[in-house]
């Protein structure tokens, strides 16, 4: 029988102390109210990121706030409910790209500072029908790939214009750079090479950013070679960690969805083809139809009860632009590419992703629109702005340049995400001419 | 002509297949007790892919992957699942004493089936309630009903001789043998039997209580029958809503082999029970309920069946218990220290924390990876070996506080601390006691290889890996 010397005994408890007493919160679901019209594995499953807005609207109609145990995180899927969440500061937090390297404390993001924002746009506004015009030399006769050859150089080049950066050392800044940026992400060999990059782009840029801090110029390294800080001066990591945290290279998923869009609805580009103004209506309901990052994360600071759910202190609202953008409580016939729709906000939204009482397109990664009523001189357009011109500049320059321009024959492109956590855009426009 | 030289870049980057490696993967099947090849980094370091955890590989032959864990990422950042993962034993031992510091807050995962349980409350509140019902499951109380644990156990094995038993006990008069799958003959049914007892549920009701059960825990953690175990947990309290109604006016009491009352059963303890000045809700009663069953049955089916699977598996080892009955006690720890059931326990953190150079905001998800620390070399030496003689495993008296001195450790698949599984005590009793009783009956008893899942090299029997395993065939000599 059971060894008498392993005797059972109630032992009193150990831990008596404080009297500490932990809140009770009662949220359990009940039987009406299981979210059983989806599996949290189809949620990271390749079919996802083919095509997600089935799943999307499901979520969005039916679970505005899903709980998904397998990934641990909430989704936020309705218009109202993103941008209530994104504009709440004092509630949630995005974490920085740093925080996902485990690299906290690496350097200081100094974007905020004038001077770094006057000398990018400065270099950005100068260079950009140029830097066009040449990405554009490159198209081979006949056929060539819009997504590489036009949608991807662009944003690189002009990186080289706001670095003041010669040629050959452009092409190694844009490996690190798109390591770097690429890194940030759950997958393990995309991270180690990431966070290498991140090494050496800071063993690449210290000599540079020495020079500037000596000699200074008009690009953004002198900018933040030659800022005053109050703590202590600013470094090369400073630099890294500001050229990080930039999600610049979305441009490109951008300017490639664009395309993508006009050359699959003939109707929409003849329309911008009669009025080229059209073209920044376009690159707005772009942002609104194929936003190239589907969601954004925010994590909340304190517990805060919302969407009918109590959010713990830490939760993470996983905010999805696609299930938003395409909410029909705002937009009518939401599936539909239609430039000029008249349910979308024309011009830079404010706060909550609106203006003149319309909605605009909410598009992470391609620029935080102003949080100022209306832009006051002293200060350089919001990222959302120069970003919008940028891309709208380039297209008009490309449209301006070809008569006609069709997919190529035979090819049927599409727009995809390669790895959860990257962009969905297009990665293969091939067009002819 | 200044984007020339990019052109190495752009060529790197589009690369890429674009109809290639998305966020599914396959990881092949390994020899046991190897990992997978997830890549290196430059210096040498494992690279660690998160989405093994999602494989069938990682649950038939986890120890490797929590290896690499242990001695190159011990607070490991999951970015895919958002949580993090702690993997070595005395990390773990820290956390579960630090009650405040790592919370036990409901944002737990099975919350949604069982209500709001124990597990989700901390100080005062969690040892209140604790107190009232952990006292059925140690001490007196418990050794009195030992008897009660037997004679379950008998019945359930004289149900194998009956015409057309229901239990799949197969006997071939030629051979002289018997047949049977443990899981459908004995061990399915027996923990539920014990728990439904302790409770006070009555004798007509526990074929449906073991069908809620089995419900509940299949509905856990928002899996694909959460629905059916949500309905399930809703069945199940309005049956207890009346029988807390009756038990409150007349409790019904637990009694020994003599017919001798010992104490009121849970129930009707839990019904005559104040907190806090008031006296406990139906909902709260029926949390407690959907706890005491989650936590009694399917743990314990699990670990006579693990345990079984290991000493046959392992003759020399099951000699000796043949030899020195009270084996069966060390056998139990070291079983469950080797292939525990239950993998860990979640926690939050309520301060931003760095540990091992890891720092994790405020509130995030922290696994403490019992299995993990119970395989950790730090403590246990060649730990996937099961050796019921191993000099390093404290298997004495079970603790809150643990045990490490004197060079033994006690095993973390009860946890340890304030947390410590309050049905410890119980299941031992009910695996050393059901073993005993089925060890009386088996004769020469050995695994039927034959009906076994197999490994992947088609031969070797199958891991136990994560989880208990689902089904054993036995063949002993038919008695006489």
């Amino acid at each position: 029988m059971v060894n008498p010397n392993t005797a059972y005994e109630h032992e009193e408890d150990l831990t008596s102390g404080p009297g500490y007493r932990t809140y009770e919160v009662y949220q359990r679901e009940r039987v009406g109210e299981t979210t059983n019209l989806i599996k949290p594995r189809q949620l990271i499953s390749d079919s996802f990121f083919d095509d997600p807005f089935p799943l999307l609207e499901i979520l969005r109609e039916n679970y505005p706030c899903y709980r998904d145990w397998l990934s641990n995180r909430f989704w936020i899927t309705r218009y109202d409910d993103v941008t209530s969440v994104f504009a709440d500061d004092q509630n949630f937090e995005t974490r920085p790209k740093c925080w996902f390297y485990d690299a906290v404390g690496y350097g200081r993001d100094l974007w905020e500072h004038l001077p770094v924002q006057w000398a990018f746009e400065k270099k950005i506004d100068n260079h950009i029908e140029e830097v066009t015009l040449e990405a554009m030399s490159f198209f081979q006769e006949g056929n060539t790939d819009l997504s590489k050859d036009f949608a991807a150089r662009i944003p690189m080049a002009l990186w080289g214009k706001v670095l003041n950066l010669s040629t050959e050392k452009l092409a190694s800044f844009s490996k690190m750079f798109w390591a770097m940026q690429c890194g940030t992400n759950w997958n393990p060999e995309l991270r180690e090479s990431g966070r290498r990059a991140m090494e050496m782009l800071t063993a690449f840029l210290s000599p540079i950013f020495s020079e500037r801090q000596k000699f200074p110029e008009d690009d953004m390294i002198s900018a933040i070679a030659q800022l005053e800080l109050p703590d202590a001066p600013p470094t090369v990591e400073d630099l890294v960690v500001t050229l990080l945290e930039r999600d610049y290279q979305t441009l490109h998923g951008g300017l490639s969805n664009l395309w993508f869009n006009l050359l699959s609805e003939p109707d929409q580009m003849a329309k911008v083809k009669e009025d080229n103004r059209l073209m920044k209506f376009a690159w707005l309901e772009t942002l609104r139809h194929s936003p190239p990052v589907l969601s954004a994360d925010r994590f909340a600071k304190q517990e805060v009860e919302r969407f009918g759910r109590l959010i713990p202190k830490g939760g993470l609202l996983h905010c999805s632009s696609a299930a938003a953008n395409r909410d029909p409580r705002y937009f009518h016939d939401p599936e539909s590419f239609i430039v000029g729709r008249s349910d979308l906000c024309q011009r830079e939204p404010r706060g909550q992703y609106r203006a003149d009482g319309l909605p605009s397109g909410i598009a992470f990664g391609l620029g935080k629109p102003s949080i100022h009523p209306a832009v006051p001189k002293e200060r350089p357009r919001s990222l959302y702005a120069l970003i919008r011109d940028t891309a709208v500049t380039a297209s008009l320059v490309l449209l301006d340049s070809t008569d006609t321009l069709i997919i190529s024959r035979g090819e049927i492109p599409v727009i995809s995400c390669r790895q959860l956590g990257e962009m969905r855009t297009c990665w293969q426009l091939p067009v002819t001419r | 002509m200044a984007l020339d030289s990019v052109e190495s870049f752009f060529d790197e980057v589009f690369s890429f297949d674009i109809g290639g490696e998305k966020v599914e993967k396959e990881f092949s099947f390994m020899p046991v007790g190897e990992a997978v090849d997830m890549g290196f980094a430059s210096d040498g370091t494992p690279l660690f892919d998160p989405r093994i955890f999602d494989s069938g590989e990682f649950s038939r032959n986890p120890y490797p992957y929590y290896k690499i864990l242990r001695d190159h990422y011990p607070v490991y950042h999951d970015q895919l699942h958002n949580c993090y993962f702690v993997t070595r034993y005395e990390d773990i031992t820290e956390c579960y004493f630090d009650e405040i510091g790592f919370n036990t807050i409901p944002k737990g995962s099975s919350t949604g089936v069982l209500g709001n349980t124990q597990l989700e409350l901390s100080g005062i509140e969690h040892r209140r309630r604790r107190n009232i019902y952990g006292r059925h499951l140690v001490g007196a109380a418990l050794t009195k009903r030992i008897h009660a644990l037997q004679d379950l156990a008998v019945e359930l094995i004289e149900e194998w001789w009956a015409m057309d038993s229901p239990k799949g006990v197969e006997v071939n008069k030629t051979t002289k043998t018997v047949t049977i799958e443990l899981g459908q003959a004995f061990a399915n049914a027996f923990p539920i039997s014990v728990v439904a007892q302790v409770l006070g549920i009555p004798q007509e009701a526990r074929q449906q209580f073991t069908w809620w059960y089995d419900a509940m825990m299949s509905g856990l953690a928002g899996s694909d029958t959460h629905h059916e175990g949500l309905e399930a947990r809703q069945d199940l309290e309005q049956y207890v809503e009346e029988l807390v109604e009756s038990r409150r006016k007349s409790p019904t009491y637990l009694t020994d082999k003599d017919g001798n009352e010992i104490c009121l059963d849970i129930i009707s303890e839990l019904c005559n029970s104040e907190i806090d000045g008031s006296v406990m809700s139906t909902e709260e009663i029926t949390s407690f309920i959907a706890l005491v069953v989650g936590g009694g049955g399917e743990t314990t089916r699990g670990a006579i069946m693990n345990l079984w699977y290991l000493l046959l598996q392992n003759p020399e080892q099951f000699s000796e218990i043949q030899k020195n009955e009270e084996l069966w006690d060390v056998a139990f720890h070291e079983m469950l220290r080797h292939s525990t059931s239950i993998g860990g326990q979640p926690r939050h953190n309520t301060y931003d924390i760095t540990m091992h150079g890891v720092r994790v905001p405020a509130g995030s998800l922290m696994h403490m990876v019992d299995v993990s620390a119970n395989h950790d070399e730090r403590i246990f030496k060649d730990p996937e070996v099961f050796n019921i003689f191993r000099p390093d495993l404290y298997s004495g008296k079970i603790l809150r506080s643990g045990h490490n001195k004197e060079g033994k450790c006690s095993h973390m698949a009860f946890g340890v601390g304030p947390h410590l599984c309050p049905g410890a005590w119980i299941s031992h009793q009910e695996t050393v006691v059901g073993s005993q009783v089925l060890n009386q009956t088996f004769k020469n008893v050995r695994i039927n290889t034959d009906r076994m899942p197999k490994d992947i090299d088609g031969v070797s029997l199958a891991p136990i890996g994560l989880r208990s395993i689902r089904e054993l065939w036995l063949d002993f000599d038919l008695p006489e």
